[in-house]
C-alpha cells in the first residue's frame, strides 16, 4: 500500500486475433506482482494503443499477438511512439512469435519478447529489470 | 521525454500537439503519486480554466458505469463537437500486493484516438472511499487542457463509499435491476449522496419494480425534508421526482437507461445540461471549498505514510509495539512514541 510503487503498464492486443488468454494471464501476473496494469481488450489498433499509453502515462506497453502480424504491428507501435516523442516508453511483448523473428523485433526496439512457456516469475523479473524497479 | 518539473509540465500541457498530452498525463501521475505535488498543483490551479460540470458516476460492480460513461462521452461529443471531455476511471488496488487491473477503458475504446477525449485510469491505492488520492488534481489538469465536462467513475462500490460527493458537482448513483429489494433503498450511505439515480440495464426484467422502489425512496426523502422544514414550506413534496409537473429537466432525478442499447442517454444529458446551466456558478464556489478538504486528505495521507514507515522500521517503536502485544504497554504510549519518532525522523531528514 505504501512504499515504492511499481510503474503503470499497458497490456494490449493489437490486430485481429481475439485470443486474449495470454494477455489476460500476463495482466494478472503483473497485477499480482504489484504493477498497475491497464488492459484495453482485444482487436486494438496501434494508434489506439499509443494514444492510450500517452494519456495514461505508462512506463511500458506489453503487446500480445497470436496472429503472425507481430513484425508489422510492433513496428507501427514503436514508430507511433517515436512520432509522439514517447520513445522512453518500454515496449515488450509475447505470443506465438517464431524464435527467428525475435532478433528482428529486438532490432526494432522491442525490449523483451516472452514466448509461450515463459514462467510468470521470469516475466516479472525481466520487467523489474527493464523498468528499474528497486528490489 | 525528459524529467520535467511541475511548472514546466503545466506550461507544456497548455500548448497544443502531442507533447501537451504527454505533459498532462505526466502531471496526473505527479499529483496522484505524491501528496506534495498535489498540494503544489492545487495551490497554482485557481486561475486555470475549469470544466463546466464534474459528474460522479458511482454504483456497484457490473451496474454498467463504464458503458454508461462511454455513452455519455459519445452524447457530449455529438452535441458539442468542438469541446473536450475528460474521464477519470478508478478501479481497486489489491490490498495484498498493491497491484491493480484497470479495465474500465475496455468499454471506452471507441474514443481512444479522439483527441478531444482524455481518459485516465487510476488505482485506488489503499483509499476505501471509492476514489484515489489526487482525483481533484486530475480534474484540474483536465480543466487546464480544456475539458468542458469531466466524468469520474468510481470503483464499483457497495453501500458506504461516498467520497465521490466531495469531488463531483453532481453524483449519479447507477443501479441495475436485480440488486435487492426496497429495504436496500432504506439504508443509509451511498444512496444519500445521489443527486441523480440512473437505473441502467432498464431493458431487463425488474427495472419497473426498481423504479417504483426508487420513487418511493425519493418521496420519503422529500417528505422527511418537508416535515423538518420548520416554516412548512410546501414546495418540493412528491411531484418533481421524475420529470415533475413542469417537466423541468433540471429537477429530474430518476432516469432509466440501457447504455448497451443507447437508450435514455439523451434524456440524461438534457438533465445534466439543464442542471449545469442553473448551478455552475455555485459549483465553482463549492469546488474552492473542497480544495481545503482535499489538502487535508493529502496531509493525512502523508502523515499515515510516514507513521507506517516509523511503525515498521524504527527499532524503539518496534520494541514498544512488542510490549503492547504482550500487554505491558498501553496503546497511547505506542501512539506517542510513533508520533515522536516520526517527527524526529522528519526533522533529522530535513536538516
Amino acid at each position: 500500500m505504501f512504499g515504492p510503487r511499481k510503474p503503470r503498464l499497458l497490456i494490449a492486443k493489437p490486430g485481429l486475433d481475439g485470443h486474449d488468454r495470454g494477455a489476460k494471464y500476463v495482466a494478472q501476473v503483473l497485477r499480482d506482482a504489484g504493477f498497475e496494469v491497464i488492459y484495453t481488450g482485444i482487436r486494438r489498433t496501434p494508434e489506439q494503443i499509443v494514444a492510450t499509453a500517452i494519456q495514461e502515462d505508462v512506463a511500458g506497453i506489453g503487446l500480445s499477438l497470436l496472429s503472425g502480424a507481430h513484425l508489422l504491428l510492433f513496428r507501427r507501435v514503436i514508430e507511433l511512439l517515436h512520432a509522439q516523442g514517447a520513445d522512453d516508453i518500454v515496449v515488450f511483448g509475447g505470443g506465438t512469435i517464431p524464435p527467428k523473428d525475435i532478433p528482428l523485433l529486438e532490432s526494432l526496439g522491442v525490449a523483451a519478447v516472452f514466448t509461450p512457456g515463459t514462467s510468470a516469475e521470469r516475466i516479472v523479473e525481466r520487467l523489474d529489470e527493464l523498468l528499474c524497479v528497486p528490489a | 521525454m525528459p524529467r520535467l518539473e511541475l511548472p514546466e509540465l503545466v506550461r507544456g500541457a497548455r500548448q497544443s500537439g502531442p507533447l501537451a498530452v504527454r505533459c498532462a498525463g505526466r502531471l496526473m501521475s505527479l499529483v496522484t503519486d505524491e501528496p506534495q505535488r498535489l498540494a503544489e498543483l492545487l495551490a497554482m490551479c485557481r486561475e486555470w480554466p475549469q470544466p463546466r460540470l464534474v459528474l460522479g458516476l458511482t454504483g456497484s460492480p457490473g451496474s454498467g458505469k463504464s458503458t454508461l460513461t462511454d455513452r455519455l462521452v459519445l452524447e457530449y461529443r455529438t452535441r458539442f463537437p468542438a469541446d473536450k471531455i475528460g474521464v477519470i476511471a478508478v478501479d481497486p488496488s489489491s490490498p495484498f500486493t498493491g497491484g491493480a487491473l484497470l479495465g474500465d477503458r475496455v468499454r471506452m475504446m471507441q474514443h481512444a484516438t479522439d483527441p478531444q477525449v482524455f481518459i485516465r485510469s487510476l488505482a485506488s491505492r489503499g483509499r476505501l472511499g471509492g476514489l484515489a488520492l489526487g482525483v481533484k488534481g486530475v480534474v484540474r489538469v483536465m480543466g487546464l487542457v480544456g475539458c468542458r465536462v469531466v466524468l469520474i467513475e468510481t470503483v464499483g462500490v457497495g453501500q458506504s463509499e461516498v467520497e465521490i460527493a466531495q469531488h463531483a458537482d453532481l453524483t449519479a448513483v447507477v443501479l441495475a435491476p436485480g440488486q435487492g429489494d426496497g429495504i436496500q433503498l432504506l439504508k443509509a450511505g451511498l444512496l444519500e449522496v445521489g443527486d441523480l439515480f440512473v437505473i441502467n440495464k432498464a431493458d431487463r426484467d425488474g427495472a419497473a419494480a426498481l423504479q417504483a422502489q426508487l420513487l418511493a425512496m425519493l418521496q420519503r426523502v422529500d417528505l422527511v425534508r418537508h416535515d423538518r422544514s420548520a416554516n412548512g414550506v410546501t414546495t418540493q413534496v412528491c411531484h418533481d421526482v421524475t420529470t415533475g409537473p413542469e417537466s423541468d429537466p433540471s429537477h429530474a432525478r430518476l432516469f432509466l437507461t440501457s447504455a448497451r442499447e443507447h437508450l435514455g442517454i439523451a434524456e440524461l444529458v438534457d438533465a445534466l445540461e439543464a442542471r449545469t446551466e442553473v448551478a455552475q456558478e455555485r459549483w465553482r464556489t463549492e469546488r474552492e471549498e473542497q480544495i481545503e478538504a482535499e489538502l487535508q486528505s493529502a496531509v493525512l495521507a502523508e502523515i499515515e505514510r510516514r507513521a507506517i514507515c516509523t511503525l515498521r522500521t524504527n527499532a524503539a517503536v518496534v520494541e514498544r509495539f512488542d510490549r503492547l502485544l504482550g500487554g505491558a504497554e498501553p496503546l497511547a504510549a505506542v501512539v506517542d512514541e510513533v508520533l515522536r519518532r516520526t517527527i524526529g525522523d522528519a526533522t533529522s531528514s530535513t536538516k
